[in-house]
């Protein structure tokens, strides 16, 4: 049963449903990888010494290093033009590639057409198995780096992590052009295994081999693509040992199999391996903090955010008109307003999400709107959401360390190094986000997943996320919506801390009472417009805002 | 949920040894398949195990199903004569060089196969085959007709012609018949038979003298032909040569048809199939096709074979039922000739195969271990294969 070749395509199936992982565990599908995996197959073939004369571990050595560098190359240059395609509309544009260099592939002179080329057989069970391990060291280490969870991050909320400082863009190509490499290493073994390269290998049928080893496997586990290639080479192999007779009943077989694990475990088949993170003991002392470098702050009084003329029209509806603002450190301001007022709209263009139809947000020397929002975070702004963006699968824990995506240091390449350093920076991080779930009172729910959270609980998740970005403005969008009494009453002493610690707050609120009882000042918005600013007692006594609020007189 | 995973894994584990258990008590016994007489009097006391590696599901299905029933009842005949029992293990390799990859290396296993029949693709010849050819277990391929499949080495034979000997007969045959000067090439690239016969036309066409007006491709998945067919029409063709599968061969030869296209079309292995009158009708009238067997030969041998066949499946055979059959027949022979099951008794009595009676007519294996037999041009005349005169 465990022939030589079951053993090898056992690990050539599982470094394939990597290169799909790799872009599925940052919330891209793809379906480009068999074309990466024929352009590595047949550059190689083509441009790598031939075994007789070199020795077949050196030929093969040279034709992965070309394949990788080829499937890297590729995906790169079809990263650059389709990374701000999503779900979907990604998959066709990939498959749109596959399917260009297979059509390439038949019709060049030098590839042999349908007929493909010959390639010698160099790869043993050995080799296969050692490629292997080295791509799954790649992905069992870069998973608990900051590299590795913006990438999570990015899966579970696009939006939340680039307001959390992370470079999306940058990232997703990162992931992609992973993939590229992984399909790379795979179409080279392919070739040096089958003896024959042809374009039949890498058509669409090879494409959705992959996507299903990879999901059956699981995608969130990096062990999850070995268990699923394993699966799914080891049914025909059982059913033959079994001897169930050859013909339409085996992949009827299998594909029911696919279909009990599909509905039963949609996690996969690594799904159920539960993710272990350590949470660090607080023990009141400050003996690693040092490496999350704290960020400079403006200091108290100064201008953190200046709005001029700020507006934003939807088509006809003029959602913000003509604000002008200050905010300034150690400042704890309110924004209220009737549903509708704008106030979320507002708040958008001074985090950068929303690009003004005119005038300008200057928010710590950045301009918001016409700054990608990773920049604006990096400036110093960090936000909680009106409706929670949190990290769905992610712990409570994991969300935070997000958050402290630009206070804690790379440690992508010390850890496939295993230096010691990167050990203690991820400690460090690790601290430094359990300290801000500490304060808002979270630690027990550490481990717990975001989503399996209560409202309120999400609703300070939020505020911790944004806290362990160390900012100079944390803007929070209604943090108190779904609290009660005595929840609230919590909250405000908090956000008042962070205000007295130096802090710019922005608080947007529907609890009058509550911003009357925490904010500095007041600013209240009415159809987009400011209509009343000051102390929270000479503003709630203002007969603008009572009319906006309960109406005229009729 | 802790408790049932272990139990999953205890299962399979048992699963796996309870099967690793029965293979290995399933070996032949050691020097049982060293015979005694010779010839038709040949006995030996083990029954040989005959592995066939044939594509039974996947793309080639239906050919590999179709091979299945000749060898089916070539068994039932052979083990019926006496002498010599013949052990069949019929096994899938879905169309999927890795699964032919693996079937060869089991086949080729200690306890294996004394020799293989397959696969049944030209792709999968060549990713396969070698793996018999280094454990030194002969191959008889019976259905590749792509050149090279006996360079792979000295165990690799096989009984099926292949398109370099078939197609520039039938080119020959039809530009006696039609008296062809120019003509227009369709074929399929994406795939790599029908590619490699459209290569060989190229060659035929060219040793013949026939002008080649225009040569067009075209993609096996293809439904719709009329462009590529009012632009074949437009170059005024004697005929029109097409190198493809059946699958795209019966939208062609209809549209062409449709499009008042009424030139003879010659085509390759592809078109050498009974869907071909069944499914394009009267359009196919006036087909040429070169074949490896004349379904209509009235040998002892095929009309035996057609009526044993249809007893058995209750269906015609086609060619690649007549290959297979003839694939089994012919290790018989080699087995009987040294009176030995043993891997290289069998690889010398396959070499040694001369003017050997078959459904197939008399066949010899040359030199280079590739069959040689009369081929058969035939025509659609009257929804029949009809041999070209």
């Amino acid at each position: 049963m465990f022939t030589e070749s079951t053993v090898t395509f056992i690990a050539l199936g599982a470094i394939f449903a990597f290169s799909f992982y790799a872009v599925l565990n940052a919330g891209q599908l793809s379906l480009g990888q068999a074309g990466f995996a024929s352009v590595a197959a047949y550059t190689s073939v083509l441009l790598a010494p031939d075994p007789d004369v070199v020795g077949d571990l050196p030929a093969l050595l040279a034709a992965l290093v070309i394949g990788t560098t080829a499937g890297t190359v590729a995906a790169v240059v079809l990263g650059l033009p389709t990374m701000h395609l999503r779900g979907v509309f990604l998959a066709i544009a990939t498959l749109g590639f596959a399917e260009a260099v297979r059509i390439f592939l038949l019709n060049a002179e030098w590839t042999g057409g349908a007929q493909g080329m010959t390639v010698p057989k160099v790869v043993t069970p050995a080799i296969a198995w050692a490629v292997l391990a080295v791509v799954a060291y790649w992905f069992w280490r870069s998973a608990p780096t900051r590299y590795g969870r913006a990438l999570e991050a990015i899966r579970e909320d696009e939006l939340a992590a680039g307001a959390m400082g992370i470079d999306v863009g940058r990232h997703r190509l990162g992931a992609f052009a992973t993939a590229g490499a992984v399909a790379g290493l795979y179409g080279v073994l392919w070739a040096y295994t089958v003896r024959l390269v042809g374009p039949a290998d890498f058509g669409f049928t090879a494409a959705i081999d992959g996507l299903v080893t990879a999901m059956v496997g699981g995608t969130t586990v990096f062990i999850g693509p070995v268990v699923g290639s394993t699966f799914l080479t080891m049914i025909p192999e059982i059913q033959r040992a079994l001897g169930v007779e050859a013909g339409w009943i085996r992949p009827f077989v299998a594909g029911l199999l696919l279909l009990v694990v599909i509905l039963f475990l949609p996690g996969g088949l690594a799904g159920r391996i539960p993710r272990r993170l350590r949470v660090p003991e607080l023990d009141g002392a400050d003996g690693e903090g040092g490496a999350v470098g704290a960020r400079e702050r403006a200091p108290r009084g100064d201008v953190v955010a200046r709005l001029t003329g700020l507006s934003k029209d939807y088509g006809g509806v003029h959602a913000v008109r003509d604000v002008d603002l200050e905010i300034h450190s150690g400042e704890l301001l309110g924004l209220i307003g009737p549903n509708g007022a704008g106030k979320t709209t507002l708040v958008n263009m001074i985090s950068g999400l929303v690009a003004p139809s005119s005038g300008e947000a200057r928010v710590l020397g950045v301009a918001a709107g016409r700054t990608p929002v990773h920049r604006v975070a990096a400036a110093g702004v960090s936000r909680t959401f009106q409706h929670s963006k949190l990290f769905g699968r992610l712990s409570a824990l994991e969300n935070v360390l997000v958050g402290g995506h630009l206070v804690t240091r790379p440690t992508l390449v010390r850890r496939l190094l295993w230096l010691p350093s990167a050990r203690r920076d991820e400690r460090a991080a690790l601290t430094h986000a359990a300290r801000c779930l500490d304060r808002v009172g979270m630690l027990d729910a550490a481990s717990t997943r975001a989503n399996a959270l209560s409202y309120g609980d999400q609703r300070r998740l939020e505020i911790a996320r944004a806290l362990a970005a160390d900012p100079s403005l944390l803007i929070l969008d209604e943090p108190a919506a779904g609290m009660n009494q005595v929840e609230a009453g919590e909250l405000a002493r908090l956000i008042r801390s962070l205000a007295d610690d130096g802090l710019a707050v922005l608080l947007i609120e529907h609890n009058v009472g509550l911003v009357r009882q925490v904010c500095d000042r007041v600013v209240v918005l009415d159809f987009g417009e400011i209509i009343a600013s000051g102390a929270p007692s000479a503003v709630a006594a203002d007969p603008r805002v009572v009319e906006a609020y309960l109406g005229t007189e009729a | 949920m802790q408790h049932r995973a272990l139990a999953l894994f205890a299962a399979t584990a048992l699963t796996v040894s309870l099967t690793a258990c029965t293979s290995e008590g399933g070996g032949t016994a050691d020097g049982g398949l060293e015979g005694e007489g010779t010839g038709d009097d040949c006995t030996i006391g083990s029954p040989v195990p005959v592995g066939a590696a044939l594509s039974l599901t996947g793309a080639a299905g239906s050919y590999g199903e179709s091979q299945q029933k000749g060898l089916e009842l070539a068994l039932e005949q052979l083990n019926a004569k006496g002498g010599v029992e013949y052990e069949l293990t019929v096994e899938d390799d879905q169309t999927d060089p890795r699964q032919g990859i693996a079937v060869f290396e089991q086949l080729t296993a200690d306890d294996g196969a004394s020799v293989i029949i397959g696969p049944t693709l030209s792709t999968g010849a060549f990713q396969a085959q070698p793996i018999a050819q280094e454990e030194g277990v002969p191959v008889l391929a019976i259905s590749n007709t792509v050149d090279g499949i006996t360079a792979q080495g000295d165990y690799i034979f096989r009984d099926s012609l292949t398109e370099s000997q078939v197609i520039p007969q039938t080119v020959a045959a039809a530009t006696a018949e039609y008296g062809l000067e120019k003509v227009v090439l369709m074929y399929a690239n994406d795939d790599a038979l029908a590619e490699a016969g459209g290569e060989v036309f190229t060659g035929a066409l060219d040793a013949e003298g026939i002008e080649v007006a225009d040569t067009l491709a075209f993609s096996v998945a293809d439904t719709d032909f009329r462009a590529l067919l009012t632009e074949a029409k437009a170059a005024e063709p004697d005929a029109l040569v097409v190198s493809s599968l059946i699958e795209a061969a019966i939208p062609l030869v209809t549209q062409a048809r449709e499009l008042g296209l009424d030139v003879p079309i010659i085509g390759g292995n592809g078109f050498n199939n009974p869907k071909l009158m069944a499914d394009a009708g009267d359009a196919a009238e006036g087909v040429v096709v070169g074949a490896a067997w004349n379904s209509g030969s009235d040998t002892p041998e095929n009309t035996a074979f057609l009526a044993d066949f249809e007893e058995m499946h209750g269906t015609r055979p086609d060619q690649f039922a007549a290959q297979a059959y003839t694939g089994l027949m012919l290790i018989d022979t080699a087995v009987r000739a040294s009176c030995s099951g043993e891997r290289d008794a069998i690889k010398e009595g396959l070499a040694g195969i001369e003017g050997v009676p078959t459904v197939l007519g008399e066949l010899t294996i040359n030199d280079e271990r590739d069959a040689e037999h009369e081929a058969v041009v035939q025509v659609v005349d009257g929804g029949e294969f009809a041999v070209l005169d």
